[in-house]
């Protein structure tokens, strides 16, 4: 069950230009294409591309790992996918030795997917980064600072305490005050 | 609040109805109008309590020695009907829970057993017109299919020498029996190419004697190949990866052709299976709901069954 | 849509041509087979031209289990009614591999005295259909 939400239909990438292939058209050449991304993303574990071939990619992607998990390497069918999905076979050992021990307790999607700025001037296509989660590489979006014992801010901290503390010193002194008042009249 | 809108609706605060404003503009007198204008599409709380109170909201309560850790694993082979279709923008998991409830308990009534395509079958219905006021009918399953409470298997026969095919519903009322009288498979998902097969690959005797399956055994793979008639065909057979069929004895040309329009890659396109297939952890859970249903149904029926035996003595 | 491509075909002279689509719907010119026992129908299937439908009686002229209609056999007009049909039919309602029909003369007997196929139940219904039933041997 994929863990994020996908597309209805796929997506036609029709005219896909491949270095030993040449250029393929149609379904055949969608799942060529398709098969170079997801062998790179098990390969590399962090892929950039356009942005709609990254979110093509991680449902096969997902779905391998997916099948992996469930049915184990000694499944016939699991093997023939593994086989077809990844180009370099050497990834097959890493699938089923790696990422199933890694993905096996998961709840959530076994991919980030981001969209990366467009460049300009330039043609204006949407380019995205697909991972692997728990991947070695450095964090894409920046993590925030802990910033909270920074001097500045512990001095600040402090002055809103003592602040707020004599404000409320100064209320129940000025209700105290009032209260006698109301008594003695 | 229940009183209050008696009062004001005396003529029909018992229906089921959804209320237009055109039904309240039409039966209530006009002071009226402006209490029912706001709420215009509302459904009277009458109407909610019944609903509440009927027997379909009636969840049955399992007991709890009756926990199904084991589904075996060809279960959803036996009742395929069960899985919900799978294209999303048709679901609603209301509606397939109700059908559901609905298809246990025809369930409970008819005896609908295991079969596959190319088993034998023989089927009863009520027939008005006919004397006897029932119609059997005896033949090879070609198909099944549907989901839900629309599932459904076809029977071809040959009777005098005449093909005959006839699409029965499974959940339908007016079935009285449905009946296995060989069990088994085929290698193929359809055998709609019985059509262009000689005759005696698809005639059955309508007295056919019942072929009893031991207990425990496999569902044995009938491996018959079947030679089919010359062209002209219904279908363009050599493009359907046909396994129970023998050499079609056709020119070079139909297989280049074959070949061509093939799509190899199909099968390895994941996602496509995910879009057109329920996956597999729903899967699993309605079969193991089938799968505990279908035990207290069972209970249920050898109860009543020694309850029977008690009475006769 | 079919009839209309059929119908061309017919007029650029190929001499065998069918007017059975993928629907299988009995139309005009559809090709149907005498399935009761009389001389003509033998006779026509025989000498390998079989009967051909010219006009269905009814509003659609998409003939269905039932109706009535005309067809030309050896060089005759006879009518007659649909007993089974290739169209895929309801639930319940059996599907023939072929487009049976049973000739009837112009006062309404028919025309042999016995239908070799069977025919379908659901025929009983429509009271009209008396003379031919009592001719069939057996109901599906």
């Amino acid at each position: 069950m994929l863990r994020f939400p996908y597309r209805a239909r796929p997506r036609k990438m029709s005219r896909q230009r491949l270095p030993e292939e040449g250029i393929i058209v149609g379904q055949e050449g969608r799942l060529q294409r398709l098969r170079q991304l997801v062998t790179g993303l098990v390969r590399y574990e962090r892929i950039e591309t356009v942005y709609q071939h990254c979110d093509e990619t991680r449902g096969y992607a997902e779905r391998l790992i997916h099948t992996a998990i469930r049915n184990g390497d000694q499944h016939q069918h699991t093997m023939e996918m593994a086989d077809y999905w990844l180009n370099e076979k050497d990834l097959i050992y890493k699938l089923f030795d790696v990422l199933v021990p890694r993905y096996q307790n998961y709840s959530s999607a076994f991919t980030n997917i981001y969209r990366t700025p467009i460049v300009y001037p330039g043609r204006g296509t949407e380019m995205g980064i697909l991972e692997l989660k728990g991947n070695p590489w450095p964090d894409v979006l920046p993590k925030q600072r802990d910033n909270r014992y920074v001097i500045s801010n512990v001095l600040l901290q402090a002055a809103r305490k003592d602040y707020n503390t004599s404000k409320e010193s100064r209320k129940t002194k000025n209700e105290l005050n009032s209260s006698s008042e109301n008594s003695e009249t | 609040m229940a009183s209050y809108s008696r009062r004001i609706l005396p003529c029909f605060w018992k229906t089921t109805k959804l209320l237009t404003f055109e039904d309240s503009a039409r039966r209530v007198p006009c002071r009226y109008h402006q209490e029912l204008l706001p709420t215009r599409n509302y459904l009277l709380p009458e109407t909610v309590e019944e609903h509440r109170k009927s027997e379909l909201s009636k969840h049955p309560e399992l007991p709890p020695s009756i926990t199904s850790e084991n589904v075996p694993a060809d279960f959803r082979f036996v009742y395929p009907e069960f899985l919900p279709d799978p294209q999303y923008d048709r679901r609603d998991s209301i509606r397939e829970r109700l059908e559901r409830e609905d298809m246990y308990r025809r369930r409970a009534v008819i005896d609908i057993p295991e079969f596959y395509v190319g088993s034998i079958m023989a089927v009863t219905v009520s027939d008005q017109y006919s004397p006897n006021k029932e119609n059997r009918f005896v033949g090879i399953c070609i198909d099944r299919g549907g989901v839900g409470l629309r599932a459904f298997f076809i029977l071809r026969n040959v009777v005098d020498g005449q093909g005959i095919e006839i699409m029965y519903e499974m959940y339908n009322p007016t079935l009285q029996s449905i009946q296995v009288l060989k069990l088994e498979k085929r290698v193929d998902d359809k055998l709609y190419y019985l059509r262009d097969a000689p005759q005696e690959y698809s005639t059955f005797p309508f007295d056919m004697d019942p072929i009893p399956v031991p207990k425990g055994s496999t569902v044995p793979v009938n491996k018959m190949k079947v030679q089919l008639n010359p062209r002209p065909w219904l279908e363009r057979w050599e493009r359907q990866d046909l396994q129970g069929v023998e050499d079609l004895k056709l020119e070079q040309r139909f297989y280049d052709k074959a070949a061509k329009v093939a799509k190899p890659w199909e099968k390895y396109d994941l996602m496509k299976w995910y879009r057109e297939n329920t996956n597999e952890e729903e899967r699993d859970s309605i079969m193991q709901e089938v799968h505990q249903r279908k035990r207290l149904t069972d209970i249920e029926k050898s109860k009543r069954k020694t309850k029977l035996a008690e009475r006769k003595r | 849509m079919n009839f209309i491509k059929c119908l061309s075909t017919y007029a650029t002279g190929t001499r065998s041509f069918s007017t059975t689509s993928c629907l299988h719907e009995i139309r005009k010119l559809a090709r149907m087979r005498v399935v009761d026992n009389s001389a003509l129908g033998k006779a026509a299937r025989l000498s390998g031209k079989p009967a051909r439908v010219i006009h269905v009686y009814n509003k659609t002229s998409v003939g269905t289990v039932g109706d009535k209609v005309l067809v030309a056999i050896k060089g005759q007009k006879k009518r007659a009614y649909i007993v089974g049909v290739k169209q895929n039919q309801k639930p319940n309602m059996p599907k023939f591999d072929t487009n049976n029909i049973v000739l009837i003369e112009d006062n309404g007997s028919p025309t042999g005295t016995r239908i070799t196929v069977p025919v379908p139940s659901a025929l009983r219904k429509k009271g009209e259909f008396s003379k031919i039933l009592s001719l069939a041997t057996r109901f599906v």
